[in-house]
């Protein structure tokens, strides 16, 4: 059963060790908890450690100390070789760069979460479409991300992120790469899939993006700014 | 698919590898045909001499058949009363032609050159393991056959365009050839057979010393027993030594087969023991030996050879497969981001380096196949091919390539699966 609290995160700390005296503190005792059908943004300076915090709560690097839960189970220490499995049915991810493989076709970029959430082969093409027709691309299945507008490309990205149906879903500065026009597109897409359920925790240094979501946690030099 | 279009983007390396696995596949696919046509013939020479006890005069030499003398009928008799022997088969055996002055090595040939064998049709084939020879039309030399009848060995055939019903002239004598022999890939397809006293003839004519005995022996035959005691002691002794010459007596060589449940070992043993003055006699078991450790030593050469080609090959994959994979260093953090396991990953590129492996096996070994259709084609009428082409051999062959692949991808693919997935996704 899907926990309340889909992410809580206590006393985060990370740092990484440039040189043998010289250490980057890039989080210091971080404090996040997302609720079910959040739909909140993390917002703070270049540096201030929105990539690093939200690259942990993606299981993709690990703190150095503090205590991480996803969706109810204890990660703190979960091991490399079993946070895959945590990041295929828990994590949907949604980059600024789209991020999706220039080989595979907009559909078949969907289907490859399905495939590594477990899903049978019918299951992954049947929900591929439902989630391609949801993001307004079903007349593109057959297109390569090189085919596609930058826009195009970050929808295929997000109905990638829903395939697994994730307790959560992380985007690091969504629009980054969208002009003003298509960034309102997608702001609007992940809105109206919060009104649906999905819980999203959005970084982003855009002001107009964090002014759209419910609430806005503020990072300051590796910490929560009070 | 994703691997063939992975393979597609970057076309001329993936053509490069392939390459370099093929000519590495040919090689092995060419040695290897060449091995198997190798092993076909000298399993049957195996076969041959593990099934019999093979007897030559002493002071031959086996190999070249030089040197040494001749068998008396007398000896062989002898032998045959030793306990546990079956059957002595005397035989002659002699080139079909004298070679060429000019080119007295008869220049370079494949398997044993063209030869006249000729055998006693009483005594039949004692060989354990050669009861029969398959016939590819007519039939074989029998005791009802005449004394210029033969039966040819496929290639001699082939070579001089023989078949049942023709006459095929042999040392200035003409033969009917009465039957062809299948194929059998070894000795036999060179070899005429004829019955004993023909091959004895011809033996006796090719020899010039033999000859002149002969002569001496029909001269002295004219004289009779009252003439001869006239002779003085001297030329009464030449006459009775010329009359002592036996055509019968002039066998190269002879089969010696043993009893059911006997050793054919001791029989050996004894033949050494009673008669180690008189013959040379070559063992089943320590034939069978050495012909082992020559075969090995063979094989070990030609797939040797072949294997150092594929090494190379082999490497041409590795380094594809890293340069690949560094290439890709994003896709595998964007894949691990959404879910991939580092197993998943490392069997993806160790599945992709299977495939581009097989895929140059196939073309090497369609090269392969190639080339030694054409050389096979060009030896085909004379019957000598010197390739064995065996379908199961080259669908090893291409299953070989696959794993082959499969274990050069393995180190870069492991490799690809420990990549960390914050240092890949920073490449985004």
């Amino acid at each position: 059963m899907r926990s309340e609290i889909v992410v809580s995160a206590k006393g985060i700390t990370k740092s990484y060790k440039m040189s043998k005296n010289n250490s980057v503190h890039a989080l210091r005792g971080v404090d996040i908890q997302v609720k079910k059908g959040d739909f909140s943004a993390i917002i703070g300076s270049s540096g201030c450690g929105k990539s690093t915090l939200m690259h942990i709560l993606g299981l993709l690097d690990k703190p150095d100390s503090g205590e991480l839960y996803i969706d109810g189970e204890d990660v703190s220490k979960i091991k490399d070789k079993n946070a895959y499995k945590m990041r295929a049915k828990k994590i949907g991810f949604i980059f600024q760069g789209f991020n999706l493989i220039p080989t595979l076709t907009a559909m078949e970029n969907v289907v490859l979460a399905g495939k590594y959430g477990g899903l049978k082969l019918s299951e992954r093409k049947k929900r591929a479409f439902k989630l391609m027709n949801m993001v307004g691309l079903a007349d593109r299945l057959n297109h390569k991300p090189s085919e596609l507008s930058g826009g195009q490309q970050q929808r295929v990205a997000i109905a990638r992120a829903l395939m697994n149906d994730p307790a959560i879903i992380l985007a690091d500065e969504p629009t980054g790469e969208l002009d003003s026009k298509t960034s309102l597109e997608i702001i609007d897409m992940l809105k109206e899939l919060n009104n649906k359920g999905k819980t999203f925790l959005i970084v982003t240094h855009n002001m107009e993006v964090a002014n759209a979501c419910k609430k806005i946690i503020r990072l300051k030099d590796g910490k929560n700014e009070s | 698919m994703e691997i063939l279009r992975n393979m597609w983007r970057r076309k001329f390396r993936t053509f490069l590898t392939v390459m370099g696995i093929s000519v590495g596949i040919l090689a092995f696919t060419v040695m290897g045909s060449l091995a198997l046509k190798l092993n076909k013939m000298i399993d049957g020479g195996k076969k041959y001499m593990t099934g019999q006890i093979t007897i030559s005069p002493k002071g031959s030499n086996f190999m070249t058949g030089s040197g040494g003398g001749t068998l008396p009928i007398d000896l062989l008799n002898k032998i045959k009363n030793i306990e546990g022997v079956s059957a002595v088969a005397p035989g002659v055996e002699l080139a079909l032609k004298d070679p060429d002055p000019d080119n007295p090595t008869g220049g370079t040939s494949f398997g044993p050159p063209p030869t006249i064998e000729g055998y006693d049709t009483e005594a039949g084939i004692v060989n354990r393991n050669w009861t029969t020879l398959e016939m590819k039309e007519g039939k074989m030399i029998d005791k009802n056959s005449k004394e210029n009848d033969i039966a040819v060995g496929t290639t001699i055939a082939l070579e001089n365009k023989l078949k049942v019903g023709d006459q095929f002239e042999i040392r200035g004598k003409k033969f009917n050839v009465v039957g062809v022999l299948d194929k059998t890939m070894t000795g036999p397809d060179t070899y005429v057979f004829m019955p004993i006293e023909s091959a004895q003839k011809l033996y006796v004519e090719a020899n010039p010393f033999l000859k002149s005995l002969k002569e001496k022996s029909d001269q002295a035959a004219t004289i009779s027993d009252k003439e001869i005691s006239a002779l003085s002691p001297d030329a009464k002794t030449q006459i009775m030594q010329s009359k002592s010459f036996k055509i019968e007596d002039i066998n190269t060589a002879a089969s010696v087969g043993w009893k059911d449940g006997t050793d054919p070992e001791i029989i050996v043993q004894k033949l050494k023991d009673q008669f180690k003055n008189d013959v040379i006699v070559l063992s089943p078991k320590k034939m069978g030996e050495e012909i082992d450790k020559a075969s090995a030593q063979m094989n070990a050469i030609i797939f040797g050879a072949a294997i150092l080609a594929l090494i190379v090959g082999l490497f041409s994959i590795v380094n594809t497969m890293i340069m690949s994979i560094s290439e890709r260093t994003k896709e595998i953090g964007i894949k691990k981001a959404i879910g991939a396991s580092g197993s998943s990953i490392a069997r993806e590129y160790t599945f992709e380096a299977g495939v581009i492996s097989l895929l140059g096996g196939l073309v090497g070994m369609g090269l392969g196949v190639l080339i030694i259709t054409i050389v096979n084609g060009r030896m085909a009428s004379s019957g000598a091919e010197i390739f064995l082409l065996q379908a199961n051999f080259l669908v090893g062959v291409v299953v070989f390539s696959f794993v082959i692949g499969i274990i050069a991808g393995i180190l870069p693919a492991l490799r690809a699966s420990k990549l960390r997935v914050v240092e890949a996704i920073r490449e985004l």
